[in-house]
Formats: C-alpha cells, structure tokens, sequence
C-alpha cells in the first residue's frame, strides 16, 4: 500500500474518531455524572471513570421514585400508541391516495404537508383552550394521554403520510390487480400485500414518530399537569428553587436515552432500507 | 371452462373513445389471440374482461351471465401479467397458494393443489424459494402456475412472454400451448408478435386504433386478409405492396404489366414474399437492392420504382446488385387493395 492511501485512511480514520467523540462526549460525561455521589461530583471534575468510586445510588433512587415510574409509563405508553396509530392511520392514507382516484388528491397532499410547516407554538394556546375547554361530564383531555396521544398524531400524521405516500407509490399496482384478479378485497390487499411490502417504511416511520413523541417537550409541559405528564417534563422537575440534583438528572436523563438509542438500533437497518425504497424499487 | 361474450363493449375515458364499440364470442376451450401493434387496445380489453378497467358500454358475459358489473374477485378469472406480477415477499409455494389461501381453503388441500401445480409447470424444486432468486422463465412458470391453481373459468395472459429472451420465448409459447390444449381451458392472450399469435391462436383478433380489423384463424388472416392493415401486420418479411392502377380488368403498376384483377381505378398489389417465383418470362421485374442471407433461405430485396419488395430465393441464391430479376406469383396469390380505403378487392 503506498504512503498516500495509507495516510489518507490515516486522515479519514482521525476524522470518524473526533466525529465520534464529539457524539458520544456528552452522554459519556451524563454518565459519568450519574454514577457518582454528590460530594465526588463537585469534588475533581475528570473524564476517566472512577470504578471504586462508582455508585448506582442515583439509578436506584429514581427507579424507586414512583413519579418517575409513572413519567416513564406514560412516555412508553403515549409514544408506543403514537407511533402505532400514526403508521397505520397514514398508511392507509397513503394506499387511498396512490390507489384510488380522489377529487383534489393533489391539492389534498400539498395541503396536509403545509400544515404541518407551521411553527407548534403557534397552536398551543388554542390547544390548551380546547383541550380544558372540551368537556364530557368531568373528564376533559386535559393531561390524559389520551389527549397527548391525539395531539402528537396530529403533528406526525404529515410527515407519516408523506413518508409512506412515496413507499407505497413504489409497490408496483400489478401487484394489487394480480391480487384482485386472485380473488382478494381490497382490504385483504392491503393486508397480505401492501402493508408486508411496505414494513420497512413502516419501520422507519414508527420509530421517527416514536422518536417525536419520546422527545417532545412543549405540549407535554403545557397540557399536562398530574397524571399524563412524560419522562422530558420529569426531568425539569430536578431542577428546583432549592438546588439541582444533578446525580438524579442524569440517570433519569440516561434512562430516557436507552429506550429512544434501543430502538434506533434495533431498526436501524429497517431505516436506511425505507428511506431508499423508492430509489431501489424505481 | 367459461364462453366469453362481448357485446358492443367499448371503453372511453371521458370524451377519448379508446376502444370501439366490439363484439366477440369466444368459445369455451379456445385459445384466442388479440393482436395488434401498441396502443390498439388490445390490452384494455382484457383488462376489462379481468373487470380491472370499467366497461365504458356494452356488456360482458360468461357463459351467458352478466358479469360486467362484478369485481375482478367475483369473475372466476385468473390473469398472468406482463411482468408477472409475482408477490416478492412470498415463496413460490405461497405466491402459487395466494388464490387458495384467499379463498379459505384448508392448509392441507392447499399444499396438495399447490404441489399439483407446480408439477404441472415443472416448478417442484423452487416451491421454497423467492422470487427473486427465479430466473425469468421461471418467474413466469410461477405466474401460470398461481393462475392454474384456481381452476379459473377464464385465463388472460397479458404480453406473457415479452420479458423473455428469444430462446426462452420459443420454449414457453410450445409450453403455454401444450398447456392449454391439455387443460382445455378458455383462454385469451394478448400480444404485438404476430408470430407468437399465428403459432398459438386457434383464433386471431386483429386490433388497431382501437377498432377490431379481422377476426380469423390464423391461416384466414394470413391467406386472406380483409385490408391493407391486417396484410401489412401479419407475415415476416411484410407482404410486398406495389400501387398502380387498374383498367380493362388488368393491373399496371412499376415494375408490373397485364396482371389480371378485380375492380377498377387506383389499387394496391400485394403479394407476399414466398408465393414469389423468378422467371425469365415473369411479369414482374425489378433490380436488386439488397441481399439477406438468413441460412434457410436468401431474401432479394428489389427495387420497382418506388418500392422495394421482398423476394424469398434459393439459399445459395446470391445475384449482384443493380442486376434486374424477373419474377412470377402463382395463380390466386395476387391480392388487390382499394388504395384510398385499404380494403380488399380481390
């Protein structure tokens, strides 16, 4: 190998390590924080795990923390039905669209993209009156997670929708028409042909609109207040009149992450296949 | 087993006639060819047949039934398409049991007609694979072998065999014959080969511009064609056309004197390249354009005035260019056009 390649791969290699590093430093320096004791915290600030210092006094204590279980339950709960309902809803919409001959199907489409450019806050005060102003009996969807459930299928259901528009377009409507011609309805079709053809932008819209949902900070905070309030919200709650308790921060903030990272990695290669299905496919 | 009925069937889209009103019987058990060059409408009609596209007009029966109005599901027809339409994401045992499976029929009678179809198209050592991992011939075996395993009262194939190579093709077509004459089954196939229709059909539909131009059994469109159009598709090399005039019941035209004929006034001659005869005391003359050597015979190209005909020699045969050949046709192998309708006058 010359010298030329051989530095040019040196390059490349240093280049992906700093990239990394400038990745991975801070969720590092999160742990490193969340596995040790207030007085080591403040004491010599290092980047080099301490083993005999380490402690997981901060993952116990907020495990056993039943706000925190209850915050976490409701993210798990509130992004796993998002993501749910967001997928199939869109899917459908996505077949009706590419199949089905629509008045205004074009104008419909630009419609629903544009609506989801406008910035979220604009909505939250009409939100919040809407969500404490809709009443039945006592029940309101205000901080129910019912509620925060629809209102996060509202703002992904476009993007969703403009995913798999492009996913499904892609699956050959021979395919449909051999199915009609065999004998199946059209919602068998959709079953046994579109949706298994179409998994890996399901995937991939799954776990965006799951990403979304987990992440999301505004309305959660705005809307809830008790019982429907998620993990993103809990963590401002650490941050209080009288200090922060920054061992607990960052093992509620470490625990946040491993659900959104085991995801990503378990789908990982759904992702890269769903975002180049047209291309392939074409 | 089905009979197929069209009746005045036509198919518009919006104020775009595409397919003129048509009228067809098809009989059970037979294998009918429509054909006719891109865009004719051939596969529109089967498609409508199938019940994929609307029926614009007319009516559409089987057996006597109506079924113009019934979903693709509830017509007993089974479809091969062009690109085979196979289901990628299932084994070639699911892709031929999808029918079945559709249709509820218990697992273990279905791995038995799967198995039986499969055997049929020799496809017993694929069942667990992918389509993907099939060559092209054995896609389409799957194709027949999914439309097979329903039993249908119909089958369509759509330009089955235009994805294949040459080879292939030729293999698949005897198959596909083989196949229908043993099953006795109706079946209707589109194509733009002709030769693939005169080899197949028991009948020949000729389509263009969404009209039917003949309906016949192979020999008939070939022997006698009922215009210009039919007789300029079918046939390789093309019938030769030679335009002149006629007067006093005979034909004049370049290259050709005193030729008996039918009617009067402006005519085209056509007559095809085998029927031709070279002779010293011909009718006909020309000079050599071109020489086509294809191994089983040589092909004269000749130039008479401003046409160029093709002349089927001798193998050996290889004159030099710019010599002038005489040339004879047997008696009935002339065939006389109107020029400005194109329809057969003799």
């Amino acid at each position: 190998m010359n010298r030329g390649i051989l530095s040019s791969r040196l390059l490349t290699f240093l280049f992906w390590i700093a990239m990394s590093a400038l990745t991975l430093l801070p969720v590092w320096w999160m742990f490193l924080v969340s596995v040790r004791t207030r007085a080591d915290l403040f004491g010599k600030p290092s980047f080099l795990l301490d083993l005999s210092a380490m402690t997981w006094e901060n993952y116990a204590a907020v495990l056993s923390n039943p706000t925190f279980q209850k915050y976490m339950t409701n993210s798990l709960i509130v992004a796993t039905s998002n993501a749910v309902l967001v997928s199939m809803l869109a899917l459908l919409a996505a077949y009706a669209m590419s199949r089905f001959a629509l008045a205004g199907k074009d104008n419909l489409f630009f419609w629903v993209l544009t609506n989801r450019m406008a910035p979220p806050a604009v909505f939250l005060l009409p939100l919040f009156l809407m969500f404490t102003g809709f009443r039945i009996g006592d029940w309101s969807l205000f901080d129910t997670r019912i509620g925060l459930i629809l209102l996060y299928c509202v703002f992904n259901l476009p993007f969703a929708f403009w995913l798999l528009q492009g996913i499904v377009d892609a699956i050959p409507r021979e395919l449909d028409e051999a199915a009609y011609v065999d004998g199946a309805s059209t919602f068998t079709v959709l079953m046994t042909v579109i949706f298994p053809l179409a998994r890996p932008g399901l995937a991939v819209t799954g776990i965006l609109t799951w990403v979304f949902a987990w992440n999301e900070y505004l309305f959660a905070s705005t809307l809830t207040s008790v019982d429907a309030r998620t993990i993103t919200t809990g963590l401002a709650e650490f941050v209080t009149v009288t200090g922060t308790n920054w061992g607990e921060l960052a093992a509620v903030a470490m625990l946040t992450l491993a659900p959104a990272a085991l995801v990503l990695a378990l789908v990982q290669r759904h992702i890269v296949a769903g975002l180049t299905f047209g291309a392939v496919k074409g | 087993m089905s009979r197929v009925t069209l009746e005045a069937v036509g198919k518009s889209y919006g104020a775009l006639t595409v397919l003129k009103p048509l009228d067809l019987d098809i009989a059970d058990g037979e294998f009918l060819v429509l054909l006719g060059p891109s865009g004719c409408g051939k596969s529109t009609t089967m498609r409508m047949i199938a019940g994929l596209e609307a029926i614009s007009t007319g009516t559409l029966r089987f057996d006597g039934r109506d079924v113009t109005q019934l979903h693709p599901r509830d017509r007993n027809v089974a479809m091969v398409f062009q690109n085979y339409a196979l289901y990628p994401h299932m084994t070639v045992a699911d892709n031929i049991g999808y029918p079945l499976k559709v249709a509820r029929v218990a697992k273990a009678d279905r791995q038995a007609q799967i198995e039986a179809a499969a055997r049929k198209v020799d496809l017993t050592p694929y069942l667990s694979r992918y389509p993907r991992d099939l060559s092209g011939g054995q896609r389409q075996r799957v194709a027949l072998a999914r439309a097979l395993v329903r039993s249908p009262g119909v089958f369509l194939l759509d330009e089955p065999l235009s994805n294949l190579d040459a080879k292939l093709r030729v293999a698949m077509r005897a198959e596909i014959k083989h196949l229908q004459r043993s099953l006795g089954v109706t079946m209707i196939y589109v194509t733009h080969d002709q030769i693939e229709a005169m080899t197949l059909a028991d009948r020949v539909v000729l389509l263009n511009d969404g009209r039917i131009q003949q309906v016949g059994t192979p020999d008939e469109i070939y022997d006698n064609p009922e215009n210009l159009f039919v007789a300029g598709f079918i046939g390789s090399p093309p019938m030769n056309f030679v335009e002149g005039a006629a007067a006093d019941g005979t034909f004049a035209g370049p290259g050709v004197a005193d030729l008996p004929c039918p009617g009067a006034g402006r005519l085209t001659l056509g007559f095809r390249a085998e029927d031709t005869t070279l002779s010293d005391s011909g009718r006909f003359s020309g000079t050599v354009y071109e020489v086509e050597p294809t191994g089983e015979a040589t092909y004269i190209v000749l130039q008479m005035g401003p046409h160029r005909v093709n002349l089927r020699c001798d193998k050996r045969f290889r004159p030099d260019l710019g010599t002038t050949l005489r040339f004879d046709l047997g008696a009935g192998q002339a065939l006389f056009f109107d020029t400005a309708s194109g329809q057969r006058v003799g």
